[in-house]
């Protein structure tokens, strides 16, 4: 084993490399094309220093594009760590946040936040963080006969949470009549048009540690991945380390979902994709799945905003239109 | 060598420090006067802005109504009347705007409504140093402070002036003329054709109903109460009045629905009417359009023989 790891940072380097140049290409895209027409070669030609000083396209990029293409970014990789996470402790290449109702209980907390009037940070993210935990644990304790985690019962006991999630949040769509509906709805749907460049710093505050987390314990969910047995046996606290990842992925969805709403199907693609073609090892997923879920997002986003004539399409839309018949089709090749 | 700097700072920032664009804000505030909108919050605007974006139908009309619609450069969708405004650079709805439009019209001035316009919005465009100067019209006198206001702004306060005095003079004279009848028909303002969806006490139409001399059954703390159709039978509406945004074929369709029921007395004696949703709900000084129609339909006995 010991002989392979130069082999393995030669293969991290090239993925990450791939993974990142990938992002870097969707996120100048990203800033490149937004509603007020500005050209792709226009933006190209201002960053080469050509064409002059224009304020305004200045504005437009930099404070405007760019805080949403951060976002979504941030958004999309979180989104495909949580899959990524998910799919490793439950050994079942269905599971995602959305799915297993994390994202429908930090979306009730986040919806709870907004009536109740709370600031983006840290108060919706908090309340948010809340309904994500509430879920999460009523998940754990709807399992917790015998073993910790059975993989299937799991799975589908986070299909009816989510489905009872889904529930909830229709209620209190419909109790809500002033002014705030349109809010909720718009953010639900996932919008990420509104934030500025603070608070897409506060998001990484939160988010950047957690995938540094990831990264360090990426051996951990490989050895996990083997099962509870070989894991005890290779010296691993399975139950402690099976908390600390799903509290970690809580925090990690409750940020991101407290800034985009909901937005699913991103951490099955992006994953599964990854796994099909780079293998196993999740010293090489889990920095190939932050930079390609955060490009594939930032793509995502730009399709909503790109492809309607007025106005922009919820993210969310795009995501699911992509995610959902991609998985089918992989699926079904898989077997 | 000029170019690989640039490039390499875009990479590092669209890698890794978000934080570090913060600083390229752009600075360069114009001079200009302390204004305070009507939610209190100040701001600088330069002295008689040019460039203005509306940033929902009722403000466009209003700066129609004063005649300063050359300063337009932007509205929000739906913005219909009068129709030149349709023609106008859209800016997203006025519930889901689009910053990015917003800003590239470089206006001097944003004016936008409390209710509806979302307040990270207006948020953010004051970051990007856009001054959003916001109104907060809640029923006719607010909307009469609402032009008084925005004419200051715009330096056409005499115009301003006039259109109220015009708008109050025409609101006295309906209530002079209501107060005369004792009678006070019920009236069922239907909004919402399905869900039926009626008004309650908080909104402008209330408010229109109780000037014109009728009482609204939906009166209630809720402001857009639901109804099932059985409610509505029970409660026997005098008047019907429907605005929808949908056209003629819906009205002929929820017309022979109400029909069916010729116990209503307003089925019976033939008073549902179909109005056009903008003149009722729009904070505008054609609201007092909609006042003096909304008399003439409750009370035909006292507003006939004028005309």
């Amino acid at each position: 084993m010991k002989q392979d790891t130069p082999r393995l940072l030669y293969k991290i380097l090239i993925t990450t490399t791939v993974a990142v140049v990938f992002f870097l290409i969707a996120g100048l895209l990203g800033i490149s094309i937004g509603s007020s027409g500005r050209t792709l070669f226009a933006v190209f030609e201002w960053l080469a220093g050509k064409g002059g000083h224009d304020p305004m396209l200045q504005t437009i990029v930099w404070e405007i594009r760019l805080p949403r293409v951060l976002l979504a970014a941030l958004v999309g990789a979180s989104l495909s760590m949580g899959g990524l996470v998910f799919q490793a402790l439950l050994r079942n290449p269905l599971a995602e946040p959305y799915i297993l109702g994390i994202s429908g209980g930090a979306a009730i907390g986040a919806i709870i936040g907004i009536l109740l009037g709370l600031a983006r940070f840290p108060g919706v993210t908090f309340t948010a963080f809340v309904g994500s935990c509430a879920t999460l644990a009523l998940l754990l304790i709807m399992t917790s006969g015998g073993t910790i985690l059975r993989k299937d019962s799991l799975l589908l006991s986070g299909v009816m949470v989510n489905a009872f999630c889904s529930a909830l949040i229709m209620f209190l769509v419909s109790i809500t009549q002033d002014a705030r509906l349109h809010n909720i709805i718009f953010w639900l749907m996932g919008d990420m048009g509104m934030v500025g460049m603070g608070q897409v710093g506060m998001l990484a505050g939160i988010l950047l540690p957690c995938f540094l987390l990831f990264f360090l314990l990426s051996n951990t969910l490989n050895l996990m991945v083997m099962g509870k047995e070989t894991a005890l046996a290779m010296g691993i606290n399975v139950q402690v380390m099976n908390i600390v990842l799903l509290v970690t992925t809580s925090v990690m969805i409750s940020a991101s979902v407290s800034y985009s709403g909901l937005i699913g199907f991103v951490g099955l693609v992006m994953p599964h994709l990854l796994r099909l073609s780079l293998g196993p090892d999740h010293r090489v997923l889990v920095p190939a799945c932050v930079f390609g879920g955060a490009g594939y997002m930032v793509l995502c986003d730009l399709l909503a905003r790109a492809l309607p004539r007025q106005g922009e399409m919820p993210a969310g839309v795009i995501t699911a239109l992509i995610g959902a018949p991609l998985f089918i089709y992989l699926l079904k090749k898989a077997k | 060598m000029k170019n690989q700097p640039r490039i390499f700072l875009t990479a590092l920032i669209v890698m890794v420090v978000p934080l570090l664009a913060l600083s390229l804000s752009t600075g360069a505030a114009a001079a200009g006067e302390k204004v305070t909108d009507l939610l209190g919050r100040e701001m600088t605007v330069v002295e008689n802005p040019q460039r203005i974006v509306a940033l929902a139908p009722s403000i466009t009309e209003i700066v129609y109504a004063l005649g300063q619609e050359a300063r337009l450069v932007g509205v929000t969708q739906y913005s219909d009347y009068p129709e030149a405004a349709a023609q106008l650079p859209k800016v997203g709805s006025y519930v889901h705007l689009d910053l990015e439009r917003i800003v590239s019209l470089q206006p001097d001035l944003c004016i936008g409504v409390k209710d509806g316009n979302p307040k990270d919005v207006v948020d953010r465009l004051d970051d990007l140093q856009v001054p959003v100067f916001v109104v907060n019209p809640r029923d006719l006198q607010s909307v009469m402070q609402t032009l008084t206001a925005i004419g200051g702004l715009l330096q056409v306060r005499d115009r301003a002036d006039a259109i109220v005095s015009g708008m109050q003079s025409r609101i006295e004279a309906v209530e002079r003329a209501v107060s005369t009848s004792e009678k006070r028909p019920s009236v069922f303002f239907q909004i919402g054709v399905s869900p039926i969806v009626s008004v309650g006490t908080h909104t402008f139409i209330n408010e229109l109903i109780v000037k014109a001399g009728g009482r609204n059954l939906a009166a209630g703390e809720v402001a857009y109460p639901r109804y099932s159709r059985e409610q509505v039978l029970g409660m026997a509406p005098d008047v019907i009045v429907i605005t929808s945004m949908a056209r003629h074929a819906v009205f002929e369709q929820v017309l022979a629905e109400w029909k069916q029921w010729p116990h209503i007395p307003a089925v019976r004696d033939g008073r549902i009417f179909m109005q056009d949703s903008n003149l009722f709900d729009r904070p505008t000084p054609r609201l007092v359009d909609g006042l003096e129609l909304l008399a003439g339909m409750i009370h035909p006995e006292l507003f006939e023989e004028g005309s």
